[in-house]
């Protein structure tokens, strides 16, 4: 497993706590790209200037902070993603376009064992007051809950209605991985995958085999899409990968001596589970 | 002399002579010369009568004497390192301590000790072997250092901390000679380590010769980090720390006690000011000499020295100084505390401040709850208390944070009690932000702006990502390219983008983080869940355990200190600056009534009508009343409010002449003796006292003094022990009563009657206790401290009331003072703590119905500022021409700030009150 490209940089970051969320959406905003964003090969439609007429939704609010509430919920999404820590689920916005996450699934065992899964999530403009976001993978999977023209995953039945606040992206995401370990035939999106697991669990196994193989013949393919932070695949490449192999497996030593030799600028004389200044005995600060 | 000739002697090329010349034949020289000199020695005694001429002896000596040092300065080290020939024969013939005591049965005077001096830091210099190593050298060099200790010539001074600081240096780099230094003086009978000694009077010196001393000093300490036995020295058996610690007083005593105020912006001593002022440098130096000793010195030392300016300078000095009559004054003391936080590096010292700031009581009232109840006081006070505030606030400190603001958050009281999940809740789709946005006035929408703000502001947004919108109002809509499946992704159908709030989010964010970053450090996480509500006990707040543990300690160790340095003899002669010293320490007592017995207050405002008080003042007159009423226990603090309102009260009428209140009203009577009678009472009373103290622990270790002969050091002495005695009996905040009394805020029950209006239309806003209750079922009544403080009623702090309050004038106060309160807010918003976030941030939370909420203190200002534009027909040119000035003023700080983190202070200052506070004040 080769996973490249940016996923593990975004992780020290978004775990820092409770205002990660708000931490990282300016950040964002300020190096990674601009809201909105204009991608290279589209024509921006340019609407005649109104400067003078402003749109104000019915409460009041200034229509124009619509994309940074949007842009925010989808980082917090993002960042929730992250603290669930789905076991073998990656995903990563699109440069272009928060709306649109790269993901990858790897299945460890099952059925499915050995498939490594690209796919997209596609998050309505809307959000969180549309419908629920699509989950498509590049390659459509042998299963009766997913398109096999589109990739389509259905994910609609598990959401039937998204409500805000309730459902969050990484729910879609653990429901995908959740498809592949207990096979679910009720109304299927192909059918023939699900007759054949009813009928002939042999002749599934081996198509969904055959699947899992052109899948990771593919792995090292270009992403359909042209964006700089589409999840891609490479052969092992000792020269450039070990080093962030090591990086990874030191990582979790790392944050504790970096807190502590680190110019902390904060202070404290609490001790813990007191309420009362200066209650540290001896400050180890000092 | 002898030193001058050598120098000559160098000059005119000798050293070229020696080039080349064997060793043997040096020693032959030197050898000679030696016997030559010793003849003279010995028929030329000084004392007797002698048959040459005194300077003839003498000259012929220096002749000879310059002669072999130069020798001795050039030898090489033999072989292995051991002793050049020359030095073994200066070791075994005593050399130096012969001329020393030969010049020493001469007349010693000034010269010869300057001239001397000089040869040794030559010598010790510029050596090319050890020569410290050896007793008979370094013996009478430790004779000719305490001989020259009392000396009050300038130039002698100057050559031996020269000397001195050389010393330090070889020390330093070779602390194996440091066991000899102790045994040297041991063989004399004088103060154990002598060089540590000597430099301890200069610690407060202006100038190179202070410098040098301190950075010598500096050198002993690091040296003591790892030497247990200097430090114990210094603890034990010098007065390094005390009189460091003093100085501090000493020097304070001769700051200004009022400043001379630029302007009425002016709210916090910068670098510009400062350097201004020569004493302000000097006590400046003399804590950054504080902070970098306690930097590197022992723990010990540290623990001592720290225990030391908390009891020997921050209650006795910088305690009443807070507590001074007039408004100036306090406002003046108030920027020099915010100045030395500022200056404080080393967490320790920094740790002693805020513990005085936060847990000690004078007269009773904590330190914090006094500077507190000052943010809302008028003039310039007000303003620079909140700059302290901000200063406070920017340290990330826990224990400043949780007395300030989150101890009153923490029993969860504020809010509804199925409120508390809703704390830690994220707000996903922003709907609080929503809500705060939407109280931006109409005049001040983003979309008013005019276009050359968009674009200066676009410019700094256009690095960092090739797809820069170039125009901001251009609206932008975006198709993803169609992949196989057909989907498409498109976002922003009516995006009308606002750069300046990309902007302010971006500032917003490094705020944010660096706070997040430095909040790893504290306790708890204060998310109404640790610590658990229910469990929160205020309990009673303890002096600094620094009173406890280190100054016990510190300070018993006094008398034994006394002793021993009695015993062992004092280096004689007073240091000069140890006069000065006691008479600067007698200053911070005198200071007080010269200046106060003029006119207590000056430079009155003359738009102070006294028929009507400005708001403000009815606010604190409002304040007073409901203290006494008991109605009102957010106030209940306020004591000092009490006072303040005293002094404007006194103002006010002084101003009115013969306004009719005062002089029927008897309760002014008292009143006008608080301040025009008291100052000079307070101060005699005070001195009195202190004195009167002074002496009394003086008689209970007079036996120490009188049973030691200590020649003119026990001047020193004595004075040491006064200083000391004032120290620890200060320290336990006994006061005078007759201060006490005086300075007792007059009681505003007189007041009653002519407030009750007042008084009246505030009871209305304010809930029945019985509604206030209904959620606990329960009244809880907890004491914090010695202020009774009952947390049955929601009550979210004096700080943020006061905040708020001031916050809710907006539209009166001055701009400046407007982007102080948004600063602070920035500040106190940037704060990751739930409860304090959801406290100030979270628009959904449901609080008592008593708790006023930043928004709701908001959208009063909204109001106000609707009513205002609505008003005023130039009004959009006027918020257009406020806009223009404020991003020029952000543009001319962020040119000029060096100081990265005043920058990004600033930066969360422009970007709050460019989006709340947004020009509807009056252009300057």
């Amino acid at each position: 497993e080769g996973v490249t490209c940016s996923l593990s940089t975004a992780r020290p970051d978004e775990e820092q706590g409770g205002h990660a969320d708000q931490k990282t959406s300016p950040a964002r905003t300020s190096h990674k790209k601009h809201l909105p964003p204009i991608p290279k090969n589209a024509v921006p439609i340019t609407k005649p200037a109104s400067v003078g007429t402003p749109s104000h939704l019915a409460n009041g609010t200034h229509a124009s902070y619509g994309p940074f509430y949007l842009e925010y919920s989808l980082m917090a999404e993002f960042t929730l993603v992250i603290k669930q820590k789905l076991p073998g689920i990656y995903v990563q916005p699109s440069y272009k376009s928060a709306l649109m996450w790269f993901g990858v699934i790897f299945i460890r065992h099952g059925l499915y064992q050995d498939g490594v899964f690209k796919f997209t999530v596609y998050i309505p403009d809307n959000y969180p007051d549309g419908e629920c976001p699509k989950l498509v993978f590049d390659t459509p999977v042998f299963h009766p809950l997913v398109d096999p023209v589109s990739g389509e995953l259905d994910v609609k039945r598990a959401f039937t209605k998204w409500r805000r606040n309730h459902n969050h992206i990484w729910q879609v995401l653990m429901y995908a991985r959740t498809v592949f370990y207990k096979i679910n035939t009720a109304e299927p999106l192909n059918p023939e995958a699900a007759v054949l697991y009813e009928k002939d669990g042999q002749l599934f196994k081996s198509k969904v085999v055959d699947g899992v193989k052109l899948c990771n013949s593919h792995l090292f393919d270009q992403p359909k899409v042209d964006d700089p932070f589409a999840i891609s695949f490479s052969p092992w490449n000792p020269a450039v990968h070990d080093e962030a192999k090591e990086r990874m497996f030191t990582f979790k030593r790392r944050p504790e001596e970096h807190h502590k030799g680190a110019q902390v600028s904060g202070l404290s004389w609490v001790k813990p589970g007191s309420t009362q200044p200066f209650s540290k005995v001896d400050s180890p600060q000092s | 002399m002898m030193a001058s000739v050598v120098a000559n002697g160098n000059q005119d090329g000798q050293s070229l002579v020696l080039n080349g010349v064997d060793p043997e034949t040096c020693m032959i020289v030197f050898k000679n010369h030696w016997a030559q000199v010793v003849k003279i020695l010995e028929k030329h005694d000084p004392l007797r009568s002698s048959s040459m001429h005194p300077t003839l002896s003498a000259s012929a000596v220096q002749n000879y004497v310059e002669h072999m040092l130069f020798l001795l300065m050039e030898e090489e080290s033999g072989q292995g390192g051991c002793m050049g020939p020359i030095l073994e024969f200066v070791v075994m013939e005593n050399v130096m301590e012969r001329l020393f005591v030969w010049s020493l049965r001469r007349e010693f005077t000034d010269e010869m000790k300057l001239e001397q001096l000089k040869m040794y830091e030559m010598l010790v210099g510029q050596a090319r072997q050890p020569l410290l190593h050896h007793k008979p050298i370094l013996r009478p060099l430790m004779m000719l250092l305490s001989s020259c200790s009392g000396t009050a010539a300038p130039a002698v001074e100057a050559e031996l901390v020269l000397l001195l600081n050389q010393l330090c240096c070889i020390l330093a780099k070779d602390p194996s000679i440091l066991e000899l230094f102790f045994h040297t003086s041991e063989d004399q009978g004088a103060t154990n380590f002598l060089i540590f000694s000597l430099l301890i009077p200069y610690i407060h010196r202006e100038g190179t010769v202070g410098q040098q001393a301190r950075d010598a000093l500096l050198l002993i300490m690091s040296l003591s980090a790892e030497n247990e036995r200097v430090a114990r020295h210094v603890v034990e058996n010098t007065y390094f720390c005390p009189v460091l610690a003093t100085g501090l007083s000493g020097l304070y005593s001769s700051l200004p006690t009022k400043l001379e105020v630029p302007n009425e912006e002016w709210h916090c001593l910068h670098k510009v000011d400062w350097m201004r002022m020569p004493s302000l440098v000097q006590f400046l130096n003399s804590l950054e000499f504080c902070n970098a000793v306690i930097q590197v010195a022992h723990p010990s030392i540290k623990d001592q020295l720290v225990a030391y300016i908390y009891n020997g300078f921050l209650v006795p000095v910088l305690a009443p100084a807070l507590h001074k009559l007039t408004l100036e004054e306090v406002m003046t003391t108030t920027a020099y505390l915010d100045l030395f936080l500022r200056s404080i590096s080393e967490t320790s010292l920094l740790q002693t401040f805020l513990s005085f700031i936060l847990l000690h009581q004078h007269e009773s009232v904590y330190i914090l709850d006094t500077l507190v109840s000052r943010i809302n006081t008028p003039f310039q006070l007000g303003t620079v208390s909140m700059a302290l505030f901000r200063t406070l606030i920017g340290f990330y400190c826990e224990d400043v944070m949780l007395q300030l603001i989150l101890r009153y958050l923490i029993p969860c009281n504020h809010m509804m009690l199925s409120q508390r999940r809703v704390v830690r809740e994220r707000d996903f789709y922003s709907t609080s932000a929503a809500k705060m946005l939407a109280l931006t006035p109409s005049c001040c929408s983003p979309d008013h702006s005019p276009p050359p703000l968009r674009q200066l502001d676009s410019i700094l947004f256009s690095k960092g990502g090739a797809d820069t919108p170039n125009s901001s109002n251009e609206q932008k809509s975006f198709s993803e390219e169609d992949d196989s499946s057909g989907n498409s992704c498109t976002i922003g159908s009516e995006i009308y983008l606002d750069v300046s709030y990309l902007h302010y989010l971006y500032d917003a964010r490094l705020s944010i983080s660096s706070c997040i970053r430095a909040c790893q450090v504290w306790s708890a996480l204060y998310d109404a869940e640790d610590p658990p509500p229910e469990k929160y006990q205020p309990g009673v707040l303890e002096e600094p355990k620094l009173e406890g543990r280190q100054t016990q300690t510190a300070l018993k160790r006094v008398p034994k200190l006394l002793v021993s340095n009695a015993r062992s003899g004092l280096p004689r002669g007073e240091p000069p600056s140890i006069h000065q010293l006691e008479l600067e320490w007698d200053d911070s007592y005198d200071a007080c009534p010269v200046q106060t017995t003029e006119t207590p207050v000056e430079g009155k405002p003359a738009h102070l009508s006294p028929s009507e008080p400005p708001k403000h003042i009815q606010e604190m007159r409002r304040t007073a009343i409901m203290l006494v009423k008991g109605s009102y226990i957010e106030e209940n603090e306020f004591q000092d409010d009490v006072m303040v309102y005293n002094l404007v009260a006194k103002k006010d009428s002084s101003e009115a002449e013969h306004a009719e209140e005062t002089q029927s009203d008897p309760a002014h009577a008292p009143l006008r003796n608080g301040l025009t009678l008291p100052t000079s009472l307070v101060s005699d009373n005070d001195k009195n006292s202190l004195k009167a103290k002074a002496k009394g622990q003086t008689d209970c270790n007079g036996n120490l003094q009188n049973a030691t002969p200590v020649e003119s050091g026990e001047d020193f002495l004595a004075q040491y022990e006064e200083l000391i005695c004032i120290l620890d009996s200060e320290g336990r905040g006994k006061r005078v009563k007759g201060d006490r009394e005086l300075n007792k805020p007059v009681s505003p029950v007189e007041e009653e009657e002519e407030e009750e209006m007042d008084f009246m239309s505030f009871t209305a806003e304010t809930p029945e206790p019985e509604k206030l209750q209904s959620p606990f079922g329960t009244v809880q009544r907890l004491r914090s401290g010695s202020s009774n403080r009952c947390y049955s009623v929601p009550f979210t702090g004096p700080f943020i009331s006061v905040l708020f309050s001031r916050l809710e004038n907006m539209l009166t106060n001055p701009l400046h003072v407007n982007l102080l309160l948004t600063g602070i807010l920035a500040q106190l918003a940037a704060y990751p703590q739930p409860l304090l976030r959801s406290f100030l941030l979270n628009t959904n939370l449901v609080f008592q119905p008593t708790v006023r909420s930043l928004y709701q203190v908001l959208a009063t200002v909204k109001s106000q500022i609707e009513e205002l534009s609505a008003s005023r027909l130039d009004f959009p040119e006027r918020i257009t021409a406020a806009q223009h000035w404020l991003l020029a003023r952000e543009a001319s700080f962020t040119a000029t700030g060096d100081n990265n983190r005043l920058r990004v202070k600033l930066q969360c200052e422009i970007g709050f009150s460019d989006r709340i506070g947004k020009g509807w004040e009056p252009l300057p």
